[in-house]
């Protein structure tokens, strides 16, 4: 039971990073990508590949990584100086021609060349064959407290400004949100802090083999959320969002548009390639079918449930798909069909959410029934 | 013109020109600002004046013509480096950042902020809190004197089409330019507003900004402007004081109108 949930913390985390890369772009900067997958895609790609030639995981981790920066920077200046909808139309293309060339292309293996469709295998998995004495599990339990406490401190930060913004509902055309949500908001998230941490102390304390990728996972996950959040209130961030509600208004204010767009969009895309290392080390074994254009929807309904813009409601969104994906799982034991009647319901959650809060669940009604 | 008067010049174009297919928006336009001046630019519908606006600020590339800005050539610039050279402009419709607060909308405006880079974000924390604080303060007291303080914790897409333009021309003025070009600050603004906003237009004036106005209400133009520019269909028709224009038999036919 331990080891199960050690995995769903993998997977929730994973796509939670995958899916504030795509809330950047797309919540943040309002940039419209419909093919976020190509940077998971050369993320995993890149970094399982070097992997097998022997390069160190963490080089090859590094260099997946800028790859996918430097996928964003060509697609971005082909077309960001274009239209919006230009964008989604070329970034669904390109992650389609990355998993077609995934699929056709001979990749080297241990065992010589194989094809694509064959999958990549036998590649390092972070501290899988860790074998931990108690000092190192002590450090590693450690490592997983400070990740729990800065949780925790995020929480009870986000929770407080809210708390203050409902104190000064004066001169206001909206009203915040009441402090009983808070609390149960607060209690909510308490809950589930203490469960990940209690269940990945268990499994680093008596070392279940994918105990280290969860702690590596999480810690990642908590670094680049911190660097997110510091980024949105900076005055970086402030011309992000002001590109997302009218980029005329910054250029005419003297910021050079472009080179913000292309930021954000590299940007999100390093930490997508990121996201697609860890998803290869979580699969064990990475085929070309596991990058299709579902996944990139998988992120944008993570970010449409949470509430677009938020960080802290991609985690949320995050965490409502994987416990979706999971309940799921367990209850449709069945055939192929039965697996797409999951993703339909999915389908069918995101439009009843979309008439009754189209906010998302930490999304700002008033924001909605402004003007432009 | 004198070496003396060429100085004196903060926005001299000439020869613009403009085509979109078959139609010629701005045909050898010129246009000359004096430092500490304001100037207006009127014409009819349809006559070019925004298009020149674009071209000036660059929003449209001419076909060919000249801006001088402050001495230095700015046709080739992008329009951000044309702002960032001090020559912003607004628009005929008010625009805000919705979603964003007032004072968020005031916050973006000020050139060259350590924040707005990306590595700074990370290195330089003590110098941009610093530079918020000073912001925050410089964009309060803008938002009293134009009477949107209240508001400022607010989301600028409540405010109301009259508040829009107050926070437009606050947010411009946040940019310390040297020159601000405002498209028609007047319109749909009724007659109390209209007194007030020409009171700020005067009194920044004072401080030593320069302004290029387009506006139709001629009230306006008569009391604000040192010197009027007229267009019609794309050319310049005449300039002079707001008295020669008024009695310019030309202007007066194609857009004052004879009684």
């Amino acid at each position: 039971m331990v080891g199960y949930f050690v995995s769903v913390t993998i997977f929730t985390a994973l796509y939670a990073l995958f899916s504030l890369g795509l809330n950047l772009q797309w919540g943040l900067t309002g940039l419209i990508n419909f093919g976020h997958v190509a940077f998971m895609t050369i993320g995993a790609y890149v970094t399982v590949l070097l992997n097998i030639q022997g390069v160190p995981v963490i080089v090859a981790v590094a260099i997946g990584t800028v790859v996918a920066a430097t996928l964003g920077l060509i697609i971005g200046t082909s077309t960001l100086r274009l239209r919006e909808d230009y964008l989604a139309i070329v970034t669904i293309g390109v992650a389609e021609l990355l998993r077609l060339i995934a699929n056709n292309e001979q990749w080297p293996s241990p065992d010589g060349p194989i094809e694509g469709s064959f999958g990549l295998k036998d590649y390092l998995i972070p501290l899988a064959d860790w074998d931990p004495n108690l000092w190192q599990k002590l450090i590693a339990i450690a490592l997983l407290t400070i990740i729990a406490v800065f949780a925790m401190w995020q929480l009870w930060r986000g929770l407080k400004s809210q708390w203050k913004e409902n104190q000064q509902i004066q001169d206001k055309s909206y009203r915040p949100r009441k402090p009983i949500s808070l609390i149960i908001w607060g209690a909510i998230g308490t809950t589930l802090i203490v469960a990940i941490y209690i269940n990945g102390t268990l499994a680093l304390y008596d070392y279940y083999y994918r105990a280290g990728l969860m702690v590596l996972v999480l810690l990642v996950l908590a670094l680049v959320y911190w660097g997110l959040e510091i980024l949105v209130r900076s005055p970086w961030g402030r011309i992000i969002k002001a590109i997302r509600e009218d980029e005329e208004i910054p250029r005419v204010l003297g910021k050079n548009v472009f080179w913000y767009k292309l930021q954000a969009f590299m940007l999100g895309g390093a930490i997508a390639g990121i996201a697609g290392a860890f998803y290869a080390w979580y699969l064990t074994t990475v085929y070309p079918s596991n990058f299709e254009s579902i996944v990139t929807f998988y992120a944008w309904t993570i970010i449409i449930l949470g509430g677009a813009g938020s960080n802290a409601g991609t985690l949320v969104g995050a965490l409502i798909f994987s416990a979706y994906n999971e309940i799921t799982r367990n209850l449709f034991v069945g055939g192929a069909s039965l697996d797409a009647l999951r993703i339909m319901i999915m389908g069918l959650i995101v439009m009843i959410l979309m008439i009754w809060r189209p906010q998302g669940i930490l999304g700002k009604k008033e924001e909605l029934t402004l003007g432009k | 013109m004198t070496q003396n008067q060429q100085q004196n010049l903060l926005l001299s174009a000439s020869g613009l020109h403009k085509r979109f297919g078959g139609i010629t928006a701005v045909n050898n336009a010129q246009i000359d600002l004096h430092r500490g001046s304001i100037t207006g630019l009127i014409g009819p519908n349809g006559a070019g004046k925004t298009t020149l606006f674009n071209l000036l600020s660059n929003f449209i590339t001419p076909d060919r013509g000249e801006v001088i800005f402050d001495g230095k050539a700015i046709n080739q610039l992008q329009s951000h480096h044309i702002a960032q050279k001090g020559m912003v402009r607004t628009f005929q419709v008010a625009r805000v950042l919705s979603r964003l607060s007032v004072l968020e909308n005031m916050l973006l405006a000020p050139q060259k902020q350590t924040g707005e880079n990306f590595f700074q974000v990370w290195l330089g924390r003590k110098q941009i809190r610093k530079e918020e604080v000073e912001n925050k303060e410089k964009a309060m007291l803008i938002l009293e004197s134009v009477g949107l303080a209240a508001k400022a914790r607010d989301y600028a897409g409540a405010l109301s089409g009259g508040q829009r333009k107050l926070l437009e021309m606050a947010r411009v003025l946040m940019a310390d330019p040297k020159l601000i070009l405002l498209d028609e600050p007047a319109a749909g603004v009724n007659p109390t507003l209209i007194g007030q906003i020409c009171e700020h237009i005067t009194n920044w004036n004072k401080q030593g900004i320069s302004f290029l106005i387009i506006e139709h209400n001629m009230d306006v133009i008569m009391s604000l402007c040192d010197r009027v520019w007229v267009l019609a269909e794309g050319s310049n028709l005449a300039n002079g004081t707001p008295e020669e224009i008024q009695n310019n038999p030309e202007v007066l036919e194609a857009y004052l109108g004879v009684d």
